[in-house]
């Protein structure tokens, strides 16, 4: 499996939240090689069963949907307003080059003003006062596109050096991309588990995927694949993991302990380069949710770090996507709860 | 080659202030033979060529050929790169941008997460100054095997048509000029013409005090894109001038006054010739005719610009209709120079 191009091929898939439909048909054609039980339910949720013929399900979550924008006015100009489809950083927009996901797919721009007639301030309009310029007037566009239309930064797909990626929707593709890693691993391998795999929608919304399909699924144990921070200089070291060194393993009041344990010995066991991602409270992810849906489940979280977050330059080492997912694929292998 | 081929080849050249040897590379390549081309030692190309009849006036075209960009000013030990901008760029089309160094080597410009954001770190635009370009480095020895300092980076090209015969681009201001002038030494002309290439424009026009002493013209004319800021926001003067109303005509911009009967003239001539044809409402941006018209004991300086949305960003945004006026009164302009 070519990592770095599967992670291409998802993190240029689009699908920003509520609109994750043509990331969701990538994800089950990368999943047809594992299994043939695949669905994608009405909420955009994929969700694959790979029996084995055990007694215990493990299920392996990560969220498929992007921050973006979406459209919510059109002036008497043409000019498009547009609100956040999740925690997308606003200083990040302008003069960005967008697509907006229409009947067809139409190129805008974050207007700016240049600093020839800018004013001197450093603060940030609101994102109610921004517009995207598309070059149509507005009965063009009342053909191409309504209210409700997603919208997707263009940001590209660059290669760094020392294996390090920048992409747009580093998170959580880079998730998926760990998991699937993990699949291919555990192909041929027999294991501790029967193995579900969820790639849940709506996760930036308020994990609204997550809240659905856990009610179609059943697992004992859950493993949730998300990002987490890598520091950068700018950053508070004491909140963050590192670029490059290996998946970061959660521990928190909110997940189970001993799965946390388990994973560190296994990480010891197998030579896999790890770090602790320690968390006072909720981790934020959809481990929330599935902990405690139904009846409850034993969760814990193995997140890639990754640095630039829900900016249009999210920057990820492939590496660490790797490690993620080869302690995935040990613990589906070796199990021990 | 067609104007707008052209204009796509040179933005995706790279060429900050001082560092134009690419573009001046690629000009020079285009130029038909009959061309008479120098390059100074800022690095200006002055190029003529001969006409049908030799002019009353000697006419100067000029056109400026770098864009504006990043130049990396140190390395931390960590491998990130700090960094200025060459010319006028503002930190908010900066941060959460892909640049690209003239060897290929690719980074990105982020700060910490939203999440990590205070109130007050959410609601202001850090300056330059406080980012740094991250390529993948693991360090500074690591960095420092890829870029060195004086390195200069650019924006992603981005070349686009948009909407209804709109185009984007990085660096149109201005390969568009550019574009324009090698159009018009790719013809049969009726007087011989002088074009310049400047450089260093973005920087104080300095390569426009060279070339204009060396070939100490009678009359001048810039061609270049301007400031619209013709989108939502922005109501009656405060909109500048905007595209699809055709060539921007200049009467005062905050480096030069214009000459005045010129100014007059190309309204006139645009008129005649049903071309459209528009000036600023606000007083601001400058060009090589600050430095032009101060040459040589003087020379009378008119500057045609094509209206430009988003200037000095990565994605500046020209409408077609209005390269084509300006390319038009820009000959009908030379033409009149010559003999007036």
């Amino acid at each position: 499996m070519d990592l770095n191009k599967t992670l291409k091929e998802l993190c240029l898939s689009g699908g920003v939240s509520g609109d994750e439909k043509s990331c969701a048909e990538l994800c089950c054609r990368l999943l047809s090689q594992y299994t043939d039980d695949i669905t994608i339910d009405s909420f955009n949720n994929v969700i694959a069963h790979i029996k084995r013929g055990k007694d215990k399900t493990l299920l392996l979550d990560a969220h498929l949907d992007m921050v973006g924008l979406v459209v919510t006015y059109i002036d008497e100009q043409g000019f498009i307003k547009f609100s956040k489809c999740g925690g997308i950083d606003g200083r990040s927009l302008f003069a960005q080059t967008v697509t907006i996901h229409g009947k067809e797919n139409i190129k805008g721009i974050v207007s700016v003003l240049p600093p020839h007639v800018k004013s001197k301030s450093d603060e940030i309009p609101d994102i109610g006062d921004m517009v995207i310029d598309t070059g149509y007037t507005k009965e063009q566009l009342s053909n191409l596109i309504m209210y409700g239309d997603s919208i997707t930064i263009d940001s590209e797909y660059n290669e760094l050096l020392n294996g390090r990626v920048s992409a747009p929707a580093i998170d959580d593709r880079a998730g998926v991309a760990a998991i699937l890693y993990a699949l291919e691993l555990i192909k041929d391998k027999e294991c501790a588990y029967n193995i579900d795999v969820c790639f849940s929608s709506q996760e930036e919304g308020g994990e609204v995927g997550a809240k659905i399909s856990s009610y179609k699924l059943n697992p004992d144990i859950i493993i949730e694949c998300d990002v987490s921070f890598a520091v950068t200089p700018d950053d508070k070291p004491y909140e963050c993991g590192k670029m490059s060194k290996g998946v970061m393993i959660g521990i928190s009041p909110s997940l189970s302990r001993k799965m946390s344990y388990r994973l560190i010995d296994i990480a010891k066991e197998e030579n896999i380069p790890y770090q602790l991602e320690v968390m006072s409270d909720g981790t934020g992810t959809n481990a929330d949710v599935y902990t405690v849906s139904m009846g409850g489940c034993i969760s814990s979280t193995l997140s890639v770090p990754i640095k630039y977050m829900h900016m249009p330059v999210e920057s990820v080492d492939i590496e660490d996507i790797k490690s993620t997912g080869r302690l995935m694929a040990e613990f589906c292998v070796k199990g021990g709860i | 080659m067609e104007l707008f081929d052209l204009t796509e080849k040179l933005c995706l050249a790279d060429g900050t202030s001082s560092d134009e040897a690419d573009v001046t590379e690629l000009i020079l390549s285009l130029l038909p033979s009959d061309v008479k081309a120098y390059v100074d030692p800022l690095g200006n190309i002055i190029a003529e060529k001969k006409g049908r009849a030799t002019p009353k006036n000697k006419v100067m075209l000029a056109a400026h050929q770098d864009e504006v960009g990043f130049i990396v000013t140190y390395i931390t030990s960590e491998g990130y790169l700090r960094f200025d901008a060459v010319g006028g760029i503002n930190p908010e089309v900066v941060i959460g941008r892909t640049v690209h160094f003239k060897n290929g080597i690719r980074g990105v410009i982020g700060t910490k997460p939203i999440h990590h954001q205070d109130t007050k770190e959410r609601k202001r635009q850090p300056e330059i100054k406080e980012l740094l370009i991250d390529i993948g480095a693991t360090d500074e020895e690591n960095a420092r095997q890829y870029v060195t300092q004086g390195d200069t980076a650019y924006f992603s090209p981005g070349w686009q048509e948009m909407g209804e015969g709109y185009l984007k681009a990085k660096a149109l201001d201005d390969r568009l000029g550019c574009a324009m002038l090698i159009d018009l030494l790719n013809s049969e002309l009726p007087y011989d013409v002088t074009c310049v290439f400047t450089v260093q424009e973005e920087i104080g026009t300095k390569g426009a005090i060279t070339s204009a002493f060396t070939v100490k013209p009678d009359f001048a004319i810039v061609i270049e894109t301007t400031t619209a800021c013709d989108f939502a926001g922005n109501e009656g003067d405060k909109r500048v001038c905007e595209l699809g109303r055709g060539c921007v005509a200049s009467y005062m911009d905050r480096g030069a006054i214009y000459d005045k009967e010129l100014y007059r003239l190309a309204f006139e001539r645009a008129k005649e010739n049903n071309i459209p044809v528009q000036t600023k409402t606000v007083v601001a941006g400058g060009n090589d005719s600050r430095s032009i018209q101060v040459s040589t004991g003087g020379v009378r300086t008119i500057a045609l610009s094509v209206p430009c949305r988003y200037l000095h960003s990565p994605a500046c945004m020209i409408k077609k209709s209005d390269v084509i006026a300006t390319n038009q009164l820009m000959r009908i302009m030379y033409e009149e120079l010559c003999s007036i």
